[in-house]
């Protein structure tokens, strides 16, 4: 699939589109019930790519075909919103996602119950047609990242002109606001002054880092993932570390959630897996806060809840996780029993993170300043 | 204590013991308020409403009359409320009013025995006495039998002292009905003032005279409840449902199984006969010449032995006796069951629901005592899905509602794993939770309660073990019909798939592509791949008949042949009018008819409608089919089980054939009991044996 990154025509799109209208045709003209396959979209269906260094979907395969209710609809579904996205491209408009799901109210038997089928769905279509959510005109809602120090983008404004700017200068005290669309066509990675880029999960530590000056202090550009990072946040940065040939750092909490942001940046998402080359930023580095900062800081922490417990299990059966980096992580949040927040380093004060955690954690792997 | 309306036989004042003649009336009845249900101002209300409407339906049932009770709840100044009642029974002759209203009948051994209301409970005496105990007011009592030309209108109080009604105020006057206007032919009317309070919920007025009405679908009933300054806050009206009236119950002679030496003694004492045969004889149930002797050479008592000269000791050795030798068991015939289809329209008066099953068990006896239960299961509609289950307690058609938990009743509910019927049962303890409503009613001539308070019934192994069949039956009724419900849901989403998804998937890929709609036939019958079955029960409100619709649909790529047989309430009332595709009794309440051949995506419909039931009888029925292949909504017929069918009415029509002979000798004992067994036998087995179908699917 690695035709996937190549941005295709309209007509293409349009063709591409057509080929799931015509499996069903073809289908019930032969006298058989129409159907759609699909990749399973589960972990237990993702495999290690070795020429890619991601994880991709295996081999598995489902069909949808109509021989029940409720993968009727979702056929009838896939068709309507085949036509709307065809006419999208010819009048040159486009939607998010949201006002998608609103459009299907009319419909009829073919509107979506909820945001999160129109959502599934739209995945559907990239994944069967190999193309990109952008090439069907369809914007997330989803909020893109914020990114803070000195590197430069060009960003094609409403007006279709290019306009520079620099993530440290140009800028206020939320930084930069990544588009939802990021490929070349509207944003061009242009000068960098930094020696790492380092993604934080938490809007609070974020701030930290910038008040302290961390971005120059450290010569590194902020990026701030707001929790699961959107596809934006994760292709800017699979361009900053492709394009750049930085290293990209990953700054989280220590909890089984924070663990799959990482792998979401790192190996690629479950859901996503069809664009994981595309998407995800092998190079990655989870930077902390790991199970053994909890020890060997003596940080503040929670028990970990069932949830939580139950969570740390289903990784250990995820492929992703499968090194031994992470079963000794895993193993060891399990034994302890605790979790911790990013800024449960706060225990030692405001500047203890900036002036002594990410210092030695940054020594650790090489990157001293 | 026999119902005392209507100049029905009273208990003979020796019953009552001299020593407790002796205590002042008033006093026993203060120190035993809580079992005679005064003991708080709410009890108290729902005690004299109850003494009220049970009189009147005991009353209107004897007089063969549909009854027309309306209750009526006023809120004086302070606790004091006025109470009024009124039916449309016989009416009370004046000379008999002294003594319905004025005497406090102690002790409750009948020599004769049947089920009644009255049984339980201390009689409207009680209400005569707490309304002068606690307020000093008099009864107002208006009497009409129909023969009088007027109405007589008497106020009674009572003498504690002599155990008798002083009588104020007589009159005889023509009686107007006050919401009418029109002269009362027959009835009877009372109005008291007492100390009380009038309170909504699981224990209320209101909730009594809605499960009387459940039980009384013969009844209606009706409550109105008036504020202090007037307002009407309760107006309920529950109006009957069937017309037929309980049938009359027959009084029998108690059986040797279940009597006590006092009692023994007593009949001694009193019995008029000469000799012990003859006493025996005549004064038990189940107990023929050659049992008599029998009992008596066991127990060495001379068969000419004088009754009256019988010592304690003698007694003793007949009441082993009595347990010892193989006796006849007593006749059922004594006791009054409500009827299966009754409940249910009882059931439906009172409660909207999606569901309902009720069964009728055999009379059965314990201990001598004859006794028979019925179950009742409402689910779905307006019932709550949200904690445990509504339970409706009956003993002999008298509401149950305090101590539930202590009920042999309760218990028996508990005792079944609701999980495998259809209800969550968690833990498998306690009352199941869900949208349901479980009623049981037990009908004895002896109900055994726990306490004087009359309001559970003791523990019983017989009794428990005959309400669990009852319940089992019910049950399986209800998980039938919540896989019905899944089938159907089922069904009906594969037709809307490819009656209305799959064209339109057809039209959107044509139009998508600019090619020509594809013919779906071949493809729908992939999708569907079977025969489905759809039966719809209806009501013909022109011509009040009920009706069914059979719909069969072969979606299958094969043609089909099939025996469809259909369950329907088959009886002497009721038959057969419409019936579009002919066919043939299969068995009793099993009707079939030979289908033509179904072609692939084709289908067929079969209607009949039937006389002699009213809306809301049939609301359930069985499809079964015979024939190669599945049909989702109809169940393969087990030919062996029909077979059973078939003996069994054999053998009940030969029964019924040497019934009708030997009816012609109207003794008692023997032939009644085989008469009970055939007529009902047939049904109950009927009955089981579609119970062991559904067994058979699982």
């Amino acid at each position: 699939m690695s035709e996937i990154g190549q941005r295709k025509s309209k007509l293409e799109v349009k063709e591409a589109l057509k080929g799931i209208a015509a499996e069903m045709h073809n289908k019930m003209e032969k006298g058989v019930p129409p159907s759609m396959t699909l990749p399973v979209r589960a972990k237990t269906n993702i495999g290690f790519d070795n020429k890619l260094g991601v994880y991709k979907y295996g081999k598995k395969k489902s069909t949808r075909d109509a021989t029940s209710l409720g993968s009727a609809r979702q056929l009838l579904r896939s068709l309507h919103v085949t036509e709307f996205i065809e006419q999208m491209i010819d009048s040159g408009k486009s939607s998010t996602l949201r006002e998608m799901y609103y459009i299907s109210e009319g419909w009829g038997h073919g509107k979506f119950g909820s945001q999160n089928e129109s959502n599934n769905l739209a995945e559907d279509l990239e994944i069967v047609t190999k193309c990109l959510r952008e090439d069907f005109k369809l914007r997330p809602e989803e909020d893109g990242a914020r990114i803070i120090g000195n590197i430069t983008f060009e960003e094609r404004n409403r007006k279709g002109d290019w306009m520079r700017i620099n993530c440290r200068d140009d800028v206020g005290d939320s930084g930069y606001g990544v588009p939802y669309n990021v490929e070349s066509e509207k944003l061009t990675l242009i000068d960098e002054d930094v020696d790492f880029i380092m993604a934080i999960e938490t809007g609070g530590m974020f701030d930290r880092l910038v008040e302290n000056g961390f971005d120059e202090e450290a010569r590194c550009a902020l990026i701030h993932l707001k929790g699961q990072p959107a596809r934006s946040t994760r292709r800017i940065m699979k361009r900053m570390s492709q394009e750049w040939n930085k290293p990209i750092l990953v700054f989280a909490d220590c909890d089984p959630w924070s663990f799959r942001i990482f792998a979401s940046i790192a190996y690629g998402a479950i859901k996503t897996a069809h664009i994981s080359e595309y998407l995800a930023t092998k190079e990655a580095t989870y930077l902390g806060i790991t199970a053994d900062d909890i020890l060997a800081y003596d940080l503040p922490s929670d028990e970990l809840t069932k949830q939580d417990l139950g969570a740390l299990d289903s990784e250990l059966t995820d492929p992703r996780f499968n090194t031994g980096y992470w079963k000794d992580q895993i193993n060891l949040m399990k034994e302890i029993g605790k979790k911790a927040e990013q800024q449960s380093l706060a225990k030692y004060g405001l500047d203890f993170v900036t002036d002594t955690y990410l210092p030695e954690k940054l020594a650790d792997i090489g990157l001293a300043y | 204590m026999g119902g005392p309306s209507g100049g029905i036989k009273m208990v003979d004042a020796r019953d009552i013991s001299s020593k407790q003649k002796q205590i002042a009336v008033s006093e026993f009845f203060e120190k035993n308020k809580h079992f005679l249900g005064f003991d708080s101002l709410q009890r108290s209300l729902i005690t004299a409403v109850k003494e009220a409407v049970d009189n009147s339906l005991d009353a209107c049932e004897e007089a063969r009359i549909l009854p027309e009770i309306k209750v009526e709840i006023n809120r004086l100044k302070g606790d004091d409320i006025e109470l009024i009642s009124q039916d449309n029974g016989p009416g009370i002759p004046r000379d008999a009013i002294e003594n319905v209203f004025g005497k406090f009948l102690l002790g409750s051994r009948f020599h004769a025995i049947r089920q009644t209301r009255g049984q339980q409970g201390i009689g409207i005496t009680g209400v005569v006495m707490y309304s002068q105990l606690t307020t000093g007011a008099k009864t107002r009592v208006v009497s009409k039998i129909k023969n009088d030309s007027s109405a007589v209108f008497v106020e009674l109080g009572l003498d504690t002292r002599k155990n008798k009604a002083i009588k104020s105020k007589e009159r005889r006057d023509v009686w107007l009905d006050e919401n009418t206007g029109k002269e009362v032919i027959h009835g009877l009317k009372i109005a008291t003032i007492m100390k009380a309070k009038y309170q909504r919920g699981k224990q209320s007025v209101f909730q009594y005279l809605r499960m009387t009405s459940i039980v009384n679908p013969h009844a209606t009933i009706s409550l109105i409840v008036r504020d202090r300054d007037g307002e009407i806050i309760e107006d309920a009206k529950w109006i009957r449902t069937s017309e037929r009236l309980p049938r009359v119950v027959e009084e029998i002679k108690p059986h040797p199984h279940g009597i006590q030496l006092g009692t023994l003694q007593r009949m001694l004492r009193e019995s008029e006969e000469k000799r012990m045969t003859s006493f025996l004889r005549h004064n038990f149930s189940g107990v023929s010449m050659r049992a008599a002797k029998e009992l008596l050479s066991s127990s060495e008592i001379e068969e000419i032995r004088n009754p009256k000269r019988i010592n304690s000791e003698d007694a003793k050795k007949l009441i082993e006796a009595f347990q010892k030798v193989k006796l006849l068991p007593p006749p059922t015939d004594c006791l009054s069951p409500i009827d299966d289809l009754l409940i249910k329209k009882g059931l439906s008066k009172a409660i909207d629901s999606r569901f309902a099953s009720t069964v009728t068990r055999l009379p059965t006896v314990s201990q001598g005592n004859p006794f028979q239960v019925e179950v009742g299961l409402v689910f779905g509609g307006d019932l709550s899905a949200d904690g445990p289950i509504e339970v409706l307690r009956f003993a002999n058609r008298v509401p149950l509602m305090y101590q539930q938990g202590g009920c042999a009743l309760t218990k028996a509910i508990e005792s079944i794993n609701w999980k495998q019927y259809g209800l969550d049962h968690p833990g498998g303890k306690g009352l199941p939770k869900g949208a349901a409503a479980v009623l049981i009613h037990l009908a004895s001539t002896n109900v055994q309660f726990t306490s004087e308070a009359k309001e559970a019934v003791s523990d019983n192994e017989e009794v428990s073990n005959e309400i669990r069949k009852g319940l089992l039956e019910v049950g399986r009724g209800l998980k039938n019909h919540l896989k019905k419900n899944t089938q159907r849901k089922k069904a009906r989403e594969k037709f809307e798939l490819v009656n209305v998804i799959l064209p339109e998937i057809a039209k959107k890929t044509s139009k998508i592509l600019g090619r020509e709609e594809p013919d779906l036939a071949p493809v729908i019958t992939q999708i569907m791949n079977a025969v489905f079955c759809e039966e719809e029960l209806g009501w013909d409100k022109e011509r009040k008949l009920a009706t069914c619709s059979i719909q069969i649909f072969n979606y299958t790529a094969r043609a089909r042949a099939y025996t469809i047989l259909l369950k329907w309430p088959e009886s002497d009332m009721v038959s057969i009018v419409e019936n579009s595709n002919g066919g043939r009794k299969e068995a009793r309440g099993i009707w079939a008819w030979r289908l033509d051949t179904l072609n692939p995506g084709s289908s067929t419909t079969i209607h009949i409608s039937l006389s002699g039931l009213s809306k809301g009888d049939w609301t359930d029925t069985d499809v079964f089919f015979r024939g190669n292949g599945d049909i989702i909504g109809a169940t393969k017929i087990d030919e062996k089980i029909l077979e059973e069918i078939r003996k069994t009415e054999a053998l009940s029509a030969v029964r019924k054939e040497i019934h009708e002979v030997n009816n012609i000798d109207t003794d008692v004992g023997e032939e009644k009991v085989i008469h009970v067994v055939t007529e009902n036998g047939t049904n109950q087995e009927k009955i089981d044996i579609f119970s062991k179908f559904e067994e058979d699917e699982v």
